[in-house]
């Protein structure tokens, strides 16, 4: 029944005006208007002049970069798409980034990435990390082989997708579960304090954690501390296949902020340069003693939760009927409404209107960043699988447990 | 009689009690109460019996296992599906609340509660916090909750019912690594028991003992080992607290041999609380229990399927005790 309503409300006018008591159906016609209304959302917390457009001072390097980024991350992402859909060996499990690239862009592009472990900010993510990893540093190529479950792979293919971490870059790790790594970097963001140190934690979290009690304990006691701890909340409008409507009572969940008495920002997630402006501010703010932030980034997911029904080979994005979409099925109509608004293009489109970059060279900074990523697959295919006794190490620092299965 | 998966008859169950009994409620997040089956009508209790007593929240388990707790104190009979992904986060109201409270008012507290807790443990590539089995041995051992972990969808609906309808709250682990098993089940409501394990084969020479999803590895092991020959008395604990000593006992002062079989890891595995209460009883018996190392589930499937009990582990054991 839900994805009747859906249908119907993508079909209706864009741009309803949003009513706090609304409906389900009057809530997606609210949202199915993404581009008109994520650019309305950002605007008004830029008139607000709570942030400062800090990406347009940055060196063109480092602006270059960010476009690099974007484009690494979303090559990694089709890459690994198309290897899923076209490779049988292929044994991994994913979660897609694509749609969302400038949030972990303009997020990471404003922390510290390189240097020794107690330089380093810290960045918490999810069980959709591999877009926080390329942009927090993490090497592709190892990536790659661990989400493939390779004994080279970044964590000795113990991990896999869901639990990727690179402590070098201070990537502390993609986590499964929905709630507890938001609580965690608080921890990680009282003993920056406890130490005198200027690093700030930072957590990925979705639309999703609004519900779980971690948010809430997360965002008090950050609060209550003032700790150097920003949550980035990405609103991609789907936990699993819920829309958000099923989890949160407001439009804006950065609104939250308001209870904990910290700044909470709405940013245009699709634009990475709002991203950073936001992230700067937030990350200037925490350095500086002055406590947490909450940034709600309005974005979209161009595949489905898990893998890749509806996808096919060399295309963007996932369309049609996903089986597992039972709860709140995407319409179609809503993922092209949001893909007319790509970060990538957006972002090229900023650069080369800045003069920062021609279109000549972002495309042959696009096309060293798609070799990159089919690169970095062929790498982990020829990575060897792991030995099925080391399973009994990585319990304790030391030594090996009993192997207990055969009796 | 149709042929129904594990969930397809759970949810009938559900269905039934919930027709009968108006005041019912389902609490779930993401894993919609629907289910089909050829030949049989879908079943979709968000749609049958509405938003007002079917919803699905947000990701918050604490919340469902407390709604469905303050709902049995309030004086509805209430269930809640909790996915696997969060099957532990809910422990703290289970253990410190639902555990105890009978004990704390004095008997007054009323609890015709049923906490749906998913498992999983069967997915090679998931890792840790996807792949683990551990919740048998967590559950089982609070007091004043009854935990049961049936392994076939006959029992599956049979156990439901009886979990809905038993005035103490009951944990119900569902072993989702079993969700593409079907067997025919009876159509009509039926009640099994939550206090008695299943005597799967019977034999002479060996007992071996499984549970939940470890069961069709040991009942292909144990129909491997009995075609060549060995008298295998194959038991499916069903119920891990009240756990059915007698028919363990029975079993094992026949055979003299215990072989008990646990996905679960190896340290207070329930098979080691099974062993434990037929060394108590049982003189002269030889025992082995085979689970998982004391190791969180690594994703590489080389490592994880190295790890987890299979036929071969329990045949080589089995001849290992007998031979």
């Amino acid at each position: 029944m839900f994805e009747l309503e859906s249908s119907e409300a993508s079909q209706e006018a864009a741009g309803s005006a949003w009513l706090p008591t609304a409906s389900r159906r009057t809530f997606l016609k609210g949202v199915a208007g993404a581009g008109a209304a994520v650019s309305f959302m950002s605007k008004s917390a830029w008139a607000n002049g709570e942030i400062g457009f800090w990406a347009k001072d940055l060196p063109a390097d480092k602006l270059t970069e960010m476009f690099n980024t974007i484009v690494r991350i979303r090559w990694h992402e089709r890459t690994m798409v198309d290897k899923m859909i076209t490779d049988p060996k292929y044994r991994g499990y994913n979660h897609f980034y694509a749609g969302q690239e400038a949030v972990a862009t303009g997020v990471c592009a404003a922390l510290n990435n390189k240097g020794s472990f107690d330089q380093l900010d810290l960045v918490y993510s999810t069980h959709r990390p591999t877009g926080h990893a390329i942009a927090k540093g993490v090497d592709m190529k190892k990536m790659a082989a661990e989400n493939d479950f390779r004994a080279t792979g970044l964590n000795g293919g113990y991990g896999g997708e869901m639990h990727l971490s690179d402590k070098s870059c201070g990537f502390i790790g993609a986590d499964g579960m929905i709630g507890p790594g938001h609580v965690i970097a608080t921890g990680s963001a009282f003993a920056f304090r406890a130490r005198g140190s200027k690093q700030v934690a930072v957590v990925f979290g979705g639309d999703g954690t609004y519900a779980t009690p971690h948010f809430h304990s997360a965002l008090n006691n950050a609060a209550l501390l003032k700790l150097p701890f920003i949550y980035v909340l990405e609103n991609n409008l789907y936990h699993q296949y819920a829309h958000y409507s099923y989890s949160c009572p407001m439009k804006d969940i950065a609104d939250a902020a308001r209870t904990y008495r910290i700044p909470g920002v709405v940013v245009d997630g699709q634009d990475v340069f709002q991203v950073y402006n936001a992230m700067k501010t937030a990350v200037d703010r925490a350095r500086a003693g002055d406590g947490p932030t909450l940034i709600e980034a309005k974005t979209y997911r161009y595949y489905n939760h898990w893998g890749a029904p509806g996808a096919e080979a060399g295309q963007l994005g996932a369309f049609g009927y996903d089986p597992l979409a039972i709860s709140s099925f995407r319409p179609e109509r809503e993922v092209r409404a949001w893909m007319q608004r790509d970060p990538v293009d957006i972002c090229r489109n900023i650069l080369v209107n800045w003069g920062v970059l021609t279109r000549a060279r972002a495309d042959e900074i696009e096309a060293a960043a798609k070799k990159e990523a089919i690169d970095a697959f062929a790498w982990a295919d020829k990575q060897p699988f792991c030995k099925p006794e080391d399973g009994l190490k990585n319990v304790f620092v030391d030594g090996v447990v009993p192997a207990r299965q055969f009796g | 009689m149709a042929r129904k998966s594990w969930m397809y008859a759970v949810l009938e169950a559900v269905q039934y009690e919930m027709r009968q009994d108006k005041n019912m409620i389902w609490i779930y997040e993401l894993t919609p109460p629907v289910a089909s089956t050829p030949g049989m009508p879908v079943i979709n209790l968000e749609k049958e019996f509405g938003r007002k007593r079917v919803v699905n929240t947000g990701i918050d388990e604490n919340w469902m296992a407390s709604c469905v707790l303050g709902a049995g104190l309030a004086g509805s009979k209430a269930v809640t599906y909790i996915p696997y992904q969060g099957n532990c986060m809910c422990f703290q109201v289970i253990q410190n609340h639902a555990g105890k409270l009978r004990s704390m008012t004095g008997g007054m507290a009323s609890m015709p509660i049923v906490f749906l807790l998913e498992m999983t443990g069967q997915t090679p590539g998931f890792a840790g916090q996807h792949s683990d089995y551990e919740i048998d041995t967590y559950y089982a051992h609070i007091p004043g909750v009854k935990t049961v972990v049936p392994s076939t969808p006959t029992d599956a609906k049979g156990m439901m019912a009886s979990a809905i309808r038993d005035p103490n709250p009951v944990c119900y682990l569902y072993p989702a690594g079993l969700r593409e098993l079907m067997e025919d089940v009876p159509n009509e409501q039926y009640t099994t028991p939550l206090d008695k394990a299943a005597v799967r084969t019977v034999g002479s020479d060996i007992t071996i003992v499984g549970s939940g999803g470890g069961m069709p590895e040991v009942l292909k092991a144990a129909d491997l080992l009995q075609k060549q020959g060995m008298k295998v008395e194959t038991i499916d604990l069903r119920c891990l607290k009240p756990m059915d000593t007698e028919t363990l006992v029975k079993s094992v002062q026949k055979t003299k041999r215990l072989l008990t079989v646990d996905q679960s890891y190896y340290t207070l595995c329930p098979g080691a609380e099974v062993i434990a209460r037929c060394a108590e009883n049982v003189d002269g018996a030889r025992f082995k229990r085979i689970a998982f190392p004391d190791a969180p589930p690594p994703a590489a499937p080389e490592m994880f399927l190295w790890m987890r009990p299979n036929a071969d582990h329990i045949i080589a054991a089995a001849k290992k005790l007998v031979g």
